[in-house]
């Protein structure tokens, strides 16, 4: 295979790869907040419910999940899902980062000040404002850097949608590495993901020097 | 200066577990009255401040503004009126803490206005109007579009002042305002309150300051273990036969 052709399929295979990053930060970011609500609840119940998913995600490897994401409603269920390939790895990945937003969301929540709650309270700012306008966008700021490290480990995470024989890049350099008998193809493959985490490091960089403007 | 009763407390008590911080204060305070609250550290102020702006719940007592019932005891156990009966009640007074808490992402224009306009739904040209208004009372003309950070410790307590009077309270809590800040700086914040006072603001302030006190106050609150061991005018409790009066005073008086 000429390394066009080669560079054309990875190509293709990066545009599958990006998908799975972007629909899983779209998905997992909010329901990472929902989880950590839970996880802070005032409930028992929802604090014990959050805690054991939490410990489950994080617990058990990202690649068992998949397989059980894509199997179980055959297996546990008996249904025949056409199409049901792409959307069980997505919802593997988010149900994943979640987990691992969640925690991340906790401690950048308790780490504001009671003062700062306070302060709205005797305000008149209702729950909702408090948390959307005061409190959140300082959590965000602080959590930034972890989200970034979450964000890179999530595209080479990506390659696990092999398991899955999903197109994606990492199953499409594997392929063609075994056809032609050649490193390049993963050389490649490896070039594009460095490629692609640069720009993720370099756009959150960015993000975080917008929010520098206060401490 | 007018008579109308603002705040009245009765009887409230408010326990930490096995602590009781607050046992039994009542008193009531005034349109135009300035009352300041002194006493040892641990003897209650700061948690009867924080009772009274129901940041804390107390466990016994009557809570009353201008009237209105914010909490009371139904038998033995002391009650809240609901959720928007309290938020109309917080209206009536705003309260400056001691670390400022200013909201760091927002300029300190929009540190005033935000809450007139999110909250009292004032139109945005009527909430910078008067928040420009206020600056340059506070002399702080040349800050509006800072953000605290860049403000010093004295700066960032007079905007505090302002955000809280930005949605016009009838009264204003002080809860040890200069205690985070220098010396050099504690003038300028005294001078504002100072400045307050002579327009009449209702206040009632915690505070170490004794000089200001005396100076400033219509009554002066002793407070000790949790009970107000004295209250008169600044000559009364400057002049007090109370022993442990006169040493705490004494102390700080050096």
């Amino acid at each position: 295979m000429s390394t066009v052709t080669m560079l054309m399929q990875l190509g293709k295979g990066m545009i599958s790869t990006a998908g799975i990053f972007f629909l899983t930060l779209l998905f997992s970011l909010p329901l990472g907040l929902i989880v950590s609500f839970g996880r802070m609840s005032g409930n028992g119940l929802v604090r014990g419910v959050s805690k054991f998913y939490i410990s489950i995600m994080r617990g058990t490897p990202l690649m068992l999940q998949l397989l059980v994401v894509y199997f179980a409603p055959y297996y546990v269920f008996g249904l025949n899902l056409r199409g049901y390939r792409f959307p069980a790895i997505i919802l593997a990945f988010c149900i994943n980062y979640a987990a691992y937003f969640a925690e991340i969301y906790r401690g950048g929540i308790e780490s504001i000040s009671v003062g700062q709650y306070e302060a709205a309270k005797v305000l008149g700012y209702n729950r909702f404002q408090t948390f959307f306008k005061i409190i959140l966008p300082q959590v965000m700021k602080r959590i930034l850097p972890s989200i970034t490290n979450e964000t890179i480990t999530l595209v080479k995470d990506t390659s696990l949608a092999f398991v899955l024989a999903h197109a994606e890049m990492f199953t499409i350099a594997k392929q063609i590495a075994a056809k032609d008998t050649s490193m390049m193809p993963l050389m490649a493959a490896g070039v594009f993901y460095y490629i692609f985490n640069f720009l993720v490091a370099f756009t959150m960089e960015r993000i975080e020097k917008s929010m520098g403007y206060y401490k | 200066m007018g008579k109308n009763v603002l705040l009245e407390i009765n009887h409230m008590s408010k326990g930490f577990g096995e602590l009781d911080v607050i046992r039994d204060i009542s008193l009531s305070v005034r349109e135009g009255e300035v009352v300041s609250i002194i006493g040892p550290s641990g003897s209650g102020k700061s948690t009867l401040l924080r009772c009274a702006t129901m940041l804390e719940r107390m466990d016994g007592g009557e809570l009353i503004y201008l009237g209105e019932r914010a909490a009371w005891e139904e038998e033995g156990r002391c009650v809240y009126a609901g959720k928007s009966r309290r938020k109309e009640i917080r209206k009536y007074f705003g309260l400056v803490f001691q670390n400022f808490n200013l909201f760091p992402h927002y300029t300190v224009l929009k540190n005033i206005i935000d809450a007139p306009v999110c909250v009292a739904g004032l139109s945005k040209r009527d909430a910078v109007e008067r928040a420009r208004m206020l600056l340059e009372q506070l002399g702080l003309s040349d800050k509006e579009q800072a953000y605290p950070c860049q403000l010093s410790g004295g700066q960032q307590q007079r905007v505090s002042i302002a955000r809280a009077l930005a949605l016009q309270p009838r009264i204003l809590f002080f809860d040890e305002p200069t205690s985070a800040l220098d010396p050099e700086l504690t003038g300028e914040v005294l001078k504002v309150i100072r400045q307050l006072a002579k327009e009449h603001m209702t206040m009632i302030i915690v505070t170490h300051e004794m000089q200001f006190a005396r100076e400033l106050s219509d009554r002066i609150i002793f407070m000790e273990q949790g009970v107000i061991r004295a209250q008169g005018t600044p000559q009364e409790i400057f002049n007090s036969k109370d022993e442990r009066v006169r040493e705490f005073i004494g102390k700080f008086a050096g």
